[in-house]
């Protein structure tokens, strides 16, 4: 027989990435989540509100009308997505906070060409604007990649004060030189081409077809992780670098790599917004989606499927957070609080864990030895 | 340009470098037993609040830094617990730091004030300023170093202070002995975990004070997220600076100076470039000290 054909398989199937997310991970998890309402609810009584009524009030808010479960799934495509880029780069071994600056500047990036291209077909359009868009955010990401490599400037603070600079910068050329000259736009660039927008999904909504480019760029780094070879030597060099070095990976060009691809793809959020939403570039963009995608990928250790799911819950709580402000009065940044002691708890939890594990070991032997006194004296 | 490279330029410097200064003494704290605190952002914008919170419950702006002294020891513990005790990654602790911090001030302002944005009034009794005769006499720099307000001279003070307690004292040998080398330190009978929880508590309560100095020093107002990545920048002063605490303080000087530059220039460069600069700036430091260290010890091995 075909023995190679064979061995190939056997080697995917052994190759195939065990899933870290174990189920007493996942039963942490849910203790996390309730613990987190449960500390919610606390702050929501102290403040005089009922908090079965808040929490129906988010949830119905969050789910309730069509409209409602377009914006959940809108933001869930934003949170997927940047929680994505996020352990894109996490798992190459390089951390990237900066994000917000690379939505940013792939979001004017792309308006600009939408804007600069209006007498082209449509599709040319998008296409384009999304190149744009990942030429952007990658080249932004590059710059504290390679200063990390070749350096060792620490990454975790260079993107992050990129950040900041970035959207200076973005809001100083939509303030300033690519002002645009309509009426009654404050600020912001010129609006893009109109048959280039997304159109909704779901009416009123900001749930658009932009919501497919977002499938399949998640689609391919699912696939990248998961099932290709670059996927593989993250994993080994994210489990033991030492190893990966006598393997012969390239540890430094893979956190690179990683870092630009997780640029490309926060660069793509800021035309989704653009295209589908806004229509323009607006210095209000996005409001630190980026953080809440990097809170999803931590919590979930960087697998996709996990972060994808995750992404739907952080959804739910945040669009349901605004709708429970509105109908319940109480004021939304209380989720913001639970959302954090979810993370708390998460990031404890092998530690808090093995401080469980070990008491209870203790107890166990003090009961053992309790119980052999009474038989010797017996 | 007379009007923007004068005397007062130093004085701004001065003032918009003080809240940096104070949350990198800290940062450097918990850096020198090998922890990077990047929650000392969200630390310094809840020491705000709670300044204004004690300073408008109260009368007092005693009152004010006593709230951001109590809550910074009690966030340097909550950090110890959760980032040592807990072995939890400090990284994701501090991000989860800063964004529990940007919610809380918020919630709370919108719930105990029942404002959005920002608080103000004539209810918060900011911190007092100095006046000493003898700072005045000083020709050239008199009128600069005199009439700063009180946690600018307790800046200084705490540079002087961390650097003295750091390298001269005992306490200060066991917590770097702390992070450098755990196990001598366990060895000679002192445990390196009390040592990483002073540290902790110190970089609580100087982050809480830096926030005191930003909503009842440098303005006397809480708004939302007025941290504005400072504490970030603190921690890149701390990598500046090697976690030295003078050159820590040089690093946090020059980013003040670059931050009151660009608000004096605003009249003839536009506001958000000169809002950026002080981050470019500080990426390009970070990039300079790794290239001078270079430089240094290659130089060095050619002589030997």
């Amino acid at each position: 027989m075909n023995t190679g054909f064979v061995q190939s398989v056997r080697a995917l199937v052994t190759l195939k990435p065990k899933q870290k997310l174990t189920a007493q991970y996942l039963l942490s998890l849910l203790i996390a989540v309730s613990l987190a309402f449960l500390v919610g609810a606390g702050i929501m009584l102290l403040c005089g509100y009922d908090p079965v009524a808040c929490y129906a009030a988010l949830f119905k808010g969050a789910l309730g009308k069509p409209r409602a479960l377009g914006n959940t799934l809108a933001k869930t495509v934003t949170l997927c997505l940047t929680g994505l880029a996020m352990s894109v780069a996490a798992k190459a071994g390089i951390f990237n906070v900066g994000g917000e600056g690379q939505l940013y500047l792939g979001g004017l990036a792309a308006a600009v060409v939408g804007a600069r291209m209006a007498d082209s077909p449509a599709w040319l359009i998008v296409v384009c604007a999304l190149l744009a868009a990942m030429a952007a955010g990658g080249a932004y990401a590059w710059l504290p990649g390679i200063l990390k490599v070749k350096l060792r400037v620490n990454e975790v603070v260079t993107t992050i004060l990129l950040n900041s600079a970035a959207i200076y910068f973005c809001s100083y050329l939509a303030n300033g030189p690519l002002k645009t000259a309509e009426r009654g736009i404050p600020s912001g660039t010129d609006s893009i081409a109109a048959a280039a927008w997304f159109p909704p999904l779901i009416r009123l909504s900001s749930l658009t077809t932009g919501v497919f480019y977002a499938a399949g760029i998640t689609l391919f780094i699912w696939y990248l992780m998961t099932r290709s070879t670059a996927g593989f030597e993250m994993k080994i060099t994210g489990t033991n670098p030492r190893f990966a070095r006598y393997g012969g990976i390239r540890a430094d060009r893979l956190a690179l790599w990683g870092m630009v691809l997780s640029g490309m793809v926060c660069g793509v959020v800021g035309p989704l917004e653009v295209f589908g939403l806004h229509h323009r570039f607006l210095t209000t963009l996005s409001s630190e989606f980026y953080f809440d995608g990097m809170l999803v990928a931590m919590i979930m250790r960087y697998q996709p499927v996990g972060v994808i799911l995750m992404s739907f819950f952080f959804a739910i709580l945040n669009i349901g957070g605004s709708a429970m402000e509105l109908s319940a009065g109480i004021s939304s940044e209380v989720i913001l609080i639970v959302q954090s002691v979810i993370i708390f708890f998460m990031a404890a939890e092998g530690g808090i864990s093995e401080m469980a594990r070990r008491s209870a070991a203790e107890r166990r032997v003090r009961r053992a030895a309790r119980r052999a006194e009474k038989e010797a004296s017996a | 340009m007379s009007d923007v490279f004068n005397l007062l330029l130093l004085q701004n410097t001065l003032r918009t470098a003080t809240p940096v200064v104070l949350c990198a003494l800290g940062c450097l704290m918990t850096d020198q037993v090998g922890i990077m605190n990047i929650g000392v952002d969200g630390m310094m914008l809840m020491g705000a609040f709670f300044a204004v919170l004690g300073s408008y419950l109260f009368g007092s702006w005693l009152m004010g830094l006593a709230f951001a002294f109590a809550l910074g020891v009690l966030l340097g513990l909550f950090y110890y617990v959760f980032s040592i005790k807990f072995k939890s990654d400090e990284f994701i602790i501090g991000v989860a730091l800063n964004i529990l911090a940007g919610g809380l001030t918020v919630f709370l302002l919108r719930t105990l004030f029942g404002v959005k944005g920002s608080f103000s009034g004539p209810g918060i009794v900011p911190l007092p300023t100095l006046d000493w005769p003898w700072l005045e006499r000083i020709p050239v720099l008199g009128p600069v170093l005199n009439g700063n307000t009180l946690l600018v001279y307790v800046s200084w003070l705490m540079v002087a202070g961390s650097w003295v307690f750091l390298y001269k004292t005992p306490l200060g040998f066991h917590l770097r002995a702390s992070g450098e080398a755990p196990e001598a330190l366990r060895a000679s009978g002192k445990s390196p975990e009390r040592m990483k929880r002073l540290a902790s508590v110190l970089c609580g309560v100087l982050a809480t004070l830096s926030g005191a100095h930003l909503s009842l020093g440098y303005l006397t107002m809480f708004s939302e997220n007025m941290s504005a990545s400072r504490g970030f920048v603190a921690v890149a002063c701390v990598i500046f600076g090697g976690s030295n605490p003078p050159r820590v303080f040089l690093a946090a000087l020059l980013f003040g100076f670059i931050d009151a530059l660009g608000l004096r220039l605003q009249k003839y460069i536009p506001s958000d470039l000169t809002s950026m600069a002080p981050y470019v700036v500080t990426v390009v430091m970070m990039v300079a000290v790794v290239l001078l260290r270079r430089r240094r010890q290659s130089t060095r091995s050619l002589a030997s």
